[in-house]
């Protein structure tokens, strides 16, 4: 079978004029694309691989899977980030074999070759046999990704040599990452505890909903039920329904360049930083008030609004989601094939929030966000039924078109909150480097 | 209580999950309740707290009656069709207790049957019960899974 050639076939089209955007469901459905993108899509964007501040101590590390490829993403001894590939340089055996931990080095358990934290080999644990000098050119050392770079304390890996930089690769979605990151004076860390599970489903169905304004009504009902009924009887009842009135004309959708978009919207479900609601419990309220106070003090009235009011789902083009609505949420979606796909999940929060704000960001997000919660099973149900369907259904094209049309570049467009622009723009940067047209590379 | 006590509550408990009546299930736990999920990948699952950690689930009454209610809803798209599920609870010990108080323990596996997919969870669950005039409640509930992720099982969308 020959592989999926990109450039021969069609998989997105656009016709500005009909306001028509559609994707073939290939894309979503078809092994050989997927192989195509692993090539294409994960040897040339950059990915995202976890935060600073997940390496706090020298020697931290944390043993991951990047676009298919197991890496060691460790603070070396001297205080360095790094990222290895899983595997010894001597026969291939895994040389960590826990998911997290704290290392000086490794020892690779089958023949007993020794790495220190900074990849060098250091011991081949044998007193003979081997010449003099063989690792003189350091070929035996961990080999290590060609690019790690990091914005904000965000650490992405790029498999391609020759890749622009990851400040250039970014483009607009930096300022949505300045955003969160300016929520405080102190930091913003990645808190304890994450959510990995698993959706039998496309990356790019998980990508899509996670920016997607017009799902919100048929696939949160019951959620906003639940929030209906938690304010009954309190200051809170009928803000729900005020505020998600005006959903549709209140927020934007905004592409950023590069494939990245955000949705910026309004949703009644206060936010740790920094919009207090009633049912947020009156001891919080003092410091969320001082916060957004604080805010206004550094950032200006305007930007402060914006930092603190705004539900934000941000997607970072391939497969990195930074939501920060009622809680914030770093998901990455690690693509295992054609229809399945890894999410490991985290909260992220300022270093310097009270504990009880710490406690109700915490319960903000399993309230909604994770397996478990009330919000994200729902969606994951949706991203399963469209995975089934698109695979056991003959039907060519999957309809992207609301919003399309009105800007010049998809890449940079906006419309409203329940368009589809945002999808528009992964999918006209998806469908240009899958063709080769943009390299993603420096000239 | 006694262990043959708490054991008869908790297969009544389980007996209310199977048969999906849940709201009928949320009357089981006390005003000042709490119920617990700990993330898979938890380093001390029994001595974290959800406010501090992410937790999979932690419902105070207020979300125990809405996690029921909602359930109960074709809009809960994630158990429509509804999943058939079957809690085995064994291993069951009183571990102390104070008052009207028993703390317990006890080993448990669920199978969930989503569409034509089974799933287990499996793991221990700490209790801490009370004796009320209108009987049994339960004040604290925690599950803990032995489990590293939820690759398995995709998602945690029934009660434990
Ligand atoms: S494979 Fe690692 S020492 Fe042989
Ligand atoms: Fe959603």
């Amino acid at each position: 079978m020959a592989l999926y050639d990109p450039v021969r076939e069609e998989l997105v089209k656009a016709d500005p004029e009909k306001g028509s955007f559609r994707v073939h469901r290939n894309a979503y459905r078809s092994a050989e694309v997927f192989e195509q993108e692993k090539q294409q899509i994960f040897a040339k964007c950059w990915l995202y691989i976890g935060h600073d501040t997940e390496l706090k101590k020298k020697g931290d590390f944390h043993a991951r899977r990047v676009g298919g490829r197991d890496l060691i993403f460790i603070r070396d001894k001297k205080g360095e980030v790094r990222a290895h590939y899983n595997t010894c340089t001597h026969r291939a055996a895994k040389v960590c074999r826990e998911r997290t931990g704290n290392a000086r080095n490794f020892t690779c358990p089958y023949h007993g070759w020794v790495f220190s934290s900074e990849g060098n080999l250091v011991s081949q644990n044998a007193q003979t046999g081997y010449a003099e000098g063989i690792n003189a050119d350091k070929h035996l050392d961990l080999r290590s990704v060609d690019r790690l770079e990091q914005y904000r304390g965000f650490w992405f890996v790029n498999y391609n040599p020759k890749a622009i930089s990851l400040y250039d690769y970014l483009d607009g979605a930096r300022d949505q990452i300045d955003a969160l990151m300016d929520q405080t004076e102190g930091q913003q860390i990645i808190l304890s505890g994450e959510h990995t599970y698993s959706i039998r489903a496309n990356y790019k169905l998980l990508c899509e909903n996670s920016y997607d304004g017009y799902h919100l009504f048929p696939v949160h009902a019951s959620y906003f039920d639940y929030l209906r009924d938690q304010m009954v009887g309190t200051p809170g009842e009928g803000l729900i329904d005020k505020t998600l009135a005006t959903y549709n004309s209140a927020g934007c959708a905004r592409s950023l360049g590069n494939g990245h978009a955000v949705l910026d919207s309004f949703v009644p479900t206060g936010r740790p930083v920094a919009q207090w609601l009633p049912s947020m419990g009156a001891d919080t309220k003092d410091e969320i008030e001082a916060r957004y106070a604080n805010l206004v003090s550094r950032m200006g009235e305007e930007r402060a609004k914006y930092i603190a009011e705004c539900q934000k789902n941000l997607v970072i083009f391939p497969n990195l989601v930074i939501n920060d609505i009622l809680s914030v949420t770093v998901r990455i979606i690690e693509p295992e094939s054609e229809n399945k796909i890894r999410v490991t999940a985290w909260a992220m929060g300022p270093d310097d929030e009270s504990e009880q704000l710490r406690a109700l960001r915490l319960d903000n997000f399993v309230s909604f966000l994770g397996p478990a919660g009330f919000g994200s099973p729902d969606d994951i149900e949706m991203l399963e039924i469209c995975q089934d369907a698109a695979d056991h259904t003959p039907i060519e094209w999957s309809e992207i078109s609301k919003g399309f049309g009105k800007a010049e570049d998809p890449l940079y467009a906006e419309g409203a909150p329940d368009d589809e622009i945002q999808m528009q723009a992964y999918w006209t940067m998806w469908d240009r480097v899958m063709r080769g047209i943009d390299t993603l590379e420096t000239r | 209580m006694n262990r043959a006590g708490v054991e008869d509550f908790l297969f009544y408990e389980a007996e209310l999950l199977d048969a999906w009546e849940t709201e009928q299930w949320a009357t089981l736990y006390t005003e000042d309740a709490l119920y617990e999920v700990t993330s898979p990948a938890c380093e001390d699952p029994a001595g974290a707290d959800a406010r501090n950690t992410l937790f999979l689930i932690s419902d105070r009454i207020d979300r125990i009656r809405g996690r029921a209610t909602r359930l109960t809803k074709k809009t809960a798209h994630a158990e429509y069709p509804r999943s058939k599920t079957r809690h085995m609870i064994t291993n069951v010990r009183v571990t102390g207790g104070e008052g009207d108080e028993t703390k317990a323990r006890a080993n448990f596996a669920v199978f969930r049957t989503k569409e034509d997919t089974s799933t287990i969870y499996m793991g221990e669950a700490l209790f801490t019960l009370v004796e009320t005039a209108n009987g049994v409640r339960i004040r604290h509930k925690r599950c803990t899974l032995d489990l590293n992720s939820l690759y398995n099982q995709g998602r945690l969308t029934i009660i434990l």
